[in-house]
Order: structure tokens, then C-alpha cells, then sequence
């Protein structure tokens, strides 16, 4: 299995928020031991890595994971609690779910 | 993997053409287990609609989180009664409302922020029921937060709500409706509505965190005004990868 983790430049050239968090909780956990290549997605280069794979893949969000097994399709993770529990099979904690959640899709605040 | 995914992105693309009745059409015949979520405002046209089509078929649920308004709770009832349909209401968690209002108290929104409340009470029970569907429908529209840059589709695959290994179809049939064209379906249709839109509310969430709006103001600052209005920064620009 290789996992490739794509982290997002915005177009200020700072790395974006979410991006920051998200690496932040899995250099705690130990999880980047787990990713085999991580790239970039720079707003500023449509040519970077990250963004040809954003592309290729057709993934709007940031950060997100390409998770490769022989023989399989590729999987595209965009939310980081899932990928950590069925792809790196570890435990998260529901609140911390749920936040994510709600971060992300800030359209049900409207539900 | 659900091996009948559908393709939603070129969905997405037919169906946008489409009337929120035809698209809510196709939804009930493509998916036998849906549900529609009604938060007691507005969206009470999904109902009307979808029970227009195919009444055997309307399963709607709403998320009570304790903090509504009386008058949310007295239309709910109202539209139970009125299309003598079952409504699943769903609560929060306990446990998890107890721990934090211990802790935090009553009102803690209004020192932090509205989403660890949001979370526990609306998505936590949110995502405990459509745990048990397979697609989805809701009431949102483009023009209800002005300002990001989510894009809501008619219809997507819903990779949050999904049970582990299988997916999740959620519509939004009122994706390209304005607020005034839902309101010109609810008149014209003699849909009920929730009393509060007479006392000035235009949208409508929890008792605490709502309020009327003036003339000229977007329903947005109806919702949470003691927060700096913020934009979400982990979208890929669309633009830079199509180039």
C-alpha cells in the first residue's frame, strides 16, 4: 500500500489552515511515519504535483489522501478521521469527528 | 466499495437543468431507503413536493436539539398532522449534551463559537441517522451563505455521512432555487410555514442563536451575528486545477 498525503499552498503562499491541523494531529499521533510521499498543491502552479493529482483525481478539497494497493483502484480520502480509521485502522474520538465534520461542509449549518 | 456508486458529478450536471420536483422525482426512484431532512423552516416544500409525487414515500426526519424555538416544535406537529406523514425526530446524545453544558455551560456559543453546540446536538444525531439510509434530501440553496466558495450540487456523493465502505447520495433539490422562489412554491401552493417567518425570521435554527432580520439583510446575519463572518480556506480553487 502507498499512501500519498497533498498538502494545499494558497495563493498568499502560506500552507493552508486545515492542511496545518491535519499534519499537526498526525505528526502527534505518529501517523506520518505512515505516509510514503507527500506533496504540494500550490494555487499559484496548476503544474505543482498536488494539483495535477487534484486534477487527475478530481478532488476540491484539501488536504486529502491517495491511498494505492496492487491490483485495486486508487482511493481518494478528503476526510481525515475516515482515513484514519479505515485506512490506518486506529480509533479517533466522536467529538473530534464531528467537529471536522461540520468545518468541512459549513453548509449544514443551514439544516 | 458500493459497487452501484452513482456517477454524481455528471448527475450533477443533468439534473442542475432539472426542476427541484423533477429532481426530487428521480431521487424517490432511484432510492428506495431516503429520507428528507426538514428543519422546520422553509424546506417544509421538500414535503409538499415530495408527498405530491409519491406520497408511500416520504420518510422525513428532523433534528431536534433541544434548543428550538416553541413555534418550530408546534410546525413540526403542524406538518405531521397536515400530511399525515411520520416524522423521525431525532435527539442528541445525552451523555455528550451533559458533559459540555457541566462544563461549559448554557450559552458557552456565545464565548467560543456555535460549532462544538452544532456539533453534539445537530450533527452528532444527524450522522447517527443516515447511518441507517442510503440517500439523502435537503432544503439547502446556494444563495443561503453568500461569500464562500462551497458550491452546493444538486446532488453529491456524501463521503462524511457515509457508513464505512458504502456511500451515501445526498440532493439538494433546492440548490438553485433563491429564498423568493421557494416562498412563490410555499404561497401559491398553500404550503403550511412556520410561524416565526411572520415575526421577521427568515432563516431558522436554535431559540438562542437566531433572530429576525432587518429589511435588506441577508438571512445569514439572522444566524450566529456574534460571529466574524469567516471564509472557509480548504477548497481547491476549481479554476487553477481545470487549467
Amino acid at each position: 500500500m502507498k499512501i500519498t498525503l497533498v498538502k494545499k499552498i494558497k495563493l498568499d503562499g502560506s500552507l493552508c489552515k486545515k492542511c496545518e491541523e491535519v499534519q499537526q494531529k498526525m505528526e502527534q499521533a505518529g501517523q506520518m511515519a505512515l505516509i510514503d510521499e507527500v506533496l504540494i498543491a500550490d494555487e499559484r502552479d496548476p503544474a505543482s504535483p498536488g494539483m495535477e493529482l487534484a486534477s487527475l483525481y478530481q478532488v476540491e478539497r484539501a488536504p486529502f489522501f491517495l491511498v494505492e494497493r496492487e491490483g485495486q483502484a486508487p482511493e481518494i480520502h478528503t476526510v481525515y478521521f475516515k482515513f484514519v480509521k479505515e485506512v490506518l485502522n486506529q480509533k479517533t474520538r466522536e467529538e473530534d469527528e464531528l467537529k471536522e465534520i461540520l468545518n468541512d461542509n459549513p453548509d449544514l449549518d443551514f439544516l | 466499495m458500493a459497487e452501484n456508486r452513482l456517477n454524481t458529478v455528471d448527475l450533477d450536471r443533468q439534473l442542475s437543468e432539472q426542476t427541484p420536483q423533477e429532481i426530487i422525482q428521480y431521487a424517490l426512484e432511484e432510492f428506495d431507503n431516503i429520507a428528507i431532512s426538514f428543519s422546520g423552516a422553509e424546506d417544509v416544500a421538500l414535503i409538499d413536493m415530495a408527498y405530491k409525487i409519491n406520497p408511500e414515500k416520504v420518510q422525513v426526519f428532523s433534528l431536534d436539539t433541544g434548543r428550538l424555538h416553541a413555534e418550530t416544535y408546534q410546525f413540526i406537529e403542524k406538518v405531521r398532522e397536515h400530511y399525515g406523514i411520520e416524522i423521525d425526530v431525532v435527539f442528541p446524545e445525552a451523555a455528550a449534551v451533559n458533559k459540555m453544558v457541566r462544563e461549559k455551560g448554557l450559552f458557552s456559543f456565545y464565548k467560543d463559537d456555535h460549532k462544538e453546540c452544532c456539533s453534539i446536538r445537530k450533527i452528532g444525531p444527524l450522522r447517527r441517522k443516515l447511518l441507517t439510509v442510503d440517500a439523502w434530501i435537503t432544503g439547502q440553496r446556494r444563495d443561503q451563505s453568500p461569500g464562500t466558495r462551497t458550491s452546493i450540487p444538486v446532488i453529491q456523493d456524501d463521503k462524511a455521512f457515509a457508513r464505512p465502505d458504502d456511500s451515501l447520495t445526498k440532493f439538494n433539490p433546492l440548490a438553485n432555487w433563491t429564498s423568493q422562489q421557494v416562498w412563490d412554491y410555499i404561497r401559491s401552493n398553500n404550503v403550511p410555514y412556520n410561524a416565526l417567518h411572520d415575526k421577521g425570521y427568515v432563516s431558522i435554527g436554535c431559540e438562542p442563536c437566531t433572530r429576525p432580520t432587518g429589511p435588506g439583510q441577508h438571512e445569514r446575519e439572522g444566524r450566529w451575528w456574534w460571529e466574524e463572518a469567516t471564509l472557509k480556506e480548504c477548497g481547491l480553487h476549481a479554476v487553477n486545477i481545470n487549467k
